[in-house]
């Protein structure tokens, strides 16, 4: 996207690309510039500069997003459906002062986290395994197929019969969901690394163990990084509905537990956790993403 | 070179190379009838057409490939296996994304062969002098996405260079680079590959170009392949004093030699571009370039 020198009141050097000519907001507030000039440090250009960043724009469009709630909640007219947002930044503040909200909170992360590195333990060398080896790839691959279309979800009534409520129940659900497209992101990982880099090791005479550990391992980070994300995704999503059946504690309990007494404004507020929490867990997981392979920017999930 | 010494450091006897497609079945016969003996310390040239087989016959020395048909020996024993007596510098580099400059030209040395019975001191040692020989200093720490194509290519030359080859396997390694740096950069290629040294303390050098001076300009002989099948068309002794300066271009002599490997080429050149522009004759039709 480019933007049209001529016919706009453009603010100077793109600084607001993000934005875009589209933004009445921000092109109003510059001054007409014929060509764009050098960044100055002249405060219009600042305040153009802070009003046009991505921060700017996401709290602008959760403004909106929040005002319309309130108008639809006072259209609605019942606090048990829809209560304001209002209610429930109440309910959050109240959830939050005595630790509620932190204990659902934790507990549901634990689990996660738990279920992550059982589901990466078993997958990710398997995925080594599968990837490697085409014999082993064409016996374990057809079970892979069959299972990976049934949703986690489907298991959780067979797992409240064998593992009880409990914390079991939402880890295996959990990791149950992690584990397919972590493997199969492996094992794409590992038979798309280039051949070129194998060949020009073996030209240099590295040897199966090394060339595993520092050629294919690598390689084929990136794309297990991408199968991270999703796995993380998914497991996210289940562990609600595993929590809202087979658990006595967690976020997803909270939620169940709070709309039997009916009050629903801390329902929503453990919705807003949920969407917080995956949110940052998200942004951690690029953070991780960006520390572990700096290589492979700009290799996203679809 | 009159005389036939009772073992060449490379030796191709009727070398060929099929290739069959894996879904078509279709074969293609990448090179065919490769007989090439090549000395300790010569620095041979190889050009012709794209797709005439010259990376093929290059995978082949390098030992990543083996030939369907006819034999390759180097010193004497047939090659099996890659190795890292025969140093490969690949046509599109195959810099490990994920290192760094210093680790890529360390790769050979850290986690290969080169580098057994060394120290880390001594390793690190090699790895800066020859991060100095390319003059990359400074940008040691840099990842190959975040270096020029010319830079890229330093990295791939230093990488194969700090490997200590006895063979040098070079597949258009200067191809991406801007006319001046190239010409410095070849100057520079002649000066390690040790133009100024006795002949037998010189490595022996197999570089592949599209580029006929540069091949004249560099090599003790130019092969010159034709397509389809690929197969040495003619082998050109280049009968220019050493060392070489950018001063030979000048040389008359230098012309003549250009001139006669452009004429045995010149017509294949024209049947690929057309080939390329309208697929109207019988032979345009079976120009398929898998690169
Ligand atoms: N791995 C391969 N599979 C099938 N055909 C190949 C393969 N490698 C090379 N070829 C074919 O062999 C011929 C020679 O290729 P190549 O050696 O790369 O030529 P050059 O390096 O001279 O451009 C081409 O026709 C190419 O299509
Ligand atoms: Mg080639």
């Amino acid at each position: 996207m480019t933007m049209n020198v001529t016919n706009h009141r453009v603010p100077e050097q793109g600084v607001s690309r993000a934005a875009g000519v589209d933004d009445p907001a921000s092109s109003q507030r510059s001054e007409p510039d014929a060509a764009p000039a050098l960044p100055t440090a002249t405060k219009p250009g600042a305040i153009r500069r802070i009003v046009s960043t991505r921060a700017f724009i996401a709290v602008r469009s959760f403004a909106a997003f929040l005002a319309l709630w309130y108008l639809l909640a006072a259209w609605v007219g019942n606090p048990i459906q829809l209560p304001s947002p209002l209610r429930v930044a109440a309910a959050l503040i109240s959830l939050g002062a005595d630790g509620e909200l932190f204990d659902h909170a934790l507990i549901s992360t634990t689990r996660l986290a738990i279920s992550l590195v059982v589901a990466v333990l078993l997958a990710v060398p398997l995925g080594f395994f599968m990837g490697l080896s085409p014999k082993a790839n064409a016996y374990l691959d057809p079970v892979v197929e069959l299972l990976r279309p049934i949703s986690g979800i489907a298991w959780i009534p067979l797992g409240l019969f064998i593992f009880g409520v409990g914390d079991v129940l939402p880890v295996f659900i959990m990791v149950y969901v992690a584990f397919f497209p972590l493997l199969l992101n492996t094992i794409a990982g590992v038979r798309h690394v280039d051949g070129k880099l194998v060949n020009a090791a073996r030209t240099m005479g590295v040897g199966r163990r090394a060339m595993l550990r520092h050629v294919i391992v690598p390689a084929a980070l990136p794309t297990v990084m991408v199968g991270f994300r999703l796995a993380f995704a998914g497991a996210w999503a289940a562990i609600i509905a595993a929590e809202l059946i087979g658990s006595p504690s967690g976020l997803g309990f909270a939620i169940e537990w709070y709309r039997q007494l009916l009050m629903t404004p801390k329902v929503y507020g453990f919705i807003v956790v949920i969407g917080i929490v995956g949110y940052l867990c998200d942004l951690a997981l690029r953070a991780l993403q960006r520390w572990l392979t700096p290589w492979a920017e700009g290799m996203e999930l679809a | 070179m009159n005389q036939e010494t009772a073992m060449s450091k490379l030796r191709l006897r009727n070398v060929a190379k099929h290739f069959i497609a894996p879904r078509t079945g279709q074969l293609t016969t990448a090179v065919t009838d490769v007989n090439l003996d090549i000395e300790t310390g010569e620095f041979v040239c190889i050009v012709g057409p794209s797709g005439c087989g010259k990376s093929t016959v290059l995978n082949l020395i390098a030992g990543l490939d083996t030939p369907t048909s006819g034999t390759i020996e180097a010193n004497g024993a047939p090659i099996v296996a890659p190795g890292a007596d025969r140093g490969v510098m690949f046509q599109d580099y195959a810099l490990m994304p994920w290192m760094s400059v210093h680790d890529n030209i360390g790769f050979g040395l850290n986690y290969g062969t080169p580098g057994e019975g060394l120290t880390r001191e001594q390793r690190e040692k090699r790895i800066r002098h020859f991060v100095d020989l390319v003059r990359l200093n400074g940008s040691e720490k840099k990842y190959p996405h975040q270096l020029s194509g010319g830079m890229r290519q330093r990295v791939a030359l230093a990488r194969l260079l700090a490997n200590g080859p006895d063979i040098l396997l070079m597949d258009e390694p200067l191809g991406a680079l801007d006319s001046q740096t190239r010409l410095i950069l070849q100057v520079e290629l002649l000066r390690i590959w040790g133009e100024t040294a006795p002949r037998e303390q010189r490595k022996t050098a197999i570089f592949i170009t599209h580029d006929i001076e540069e091949a004249v300009f560099l090599g003790d002989r130019v092969v010159v392949m034709s397509t389809h099948p690929g197969r040495v068309k003619a082998i050109i002794p280049v009968d220019l004093p050493r060392p070489r300066s950018e001063h030979i271009r000048a040389d008359p002599r230098f012309g003549q030699l250009s001139d006669e490997i452009w004429d045995l080429i010149r017509d294949e050149a024209y049947r690929a571009i057309d080939g390329t522009e309208a697929p109207a004759g019988p032979k345009a039709t079976a120009v398929e370039k898998v690169e």
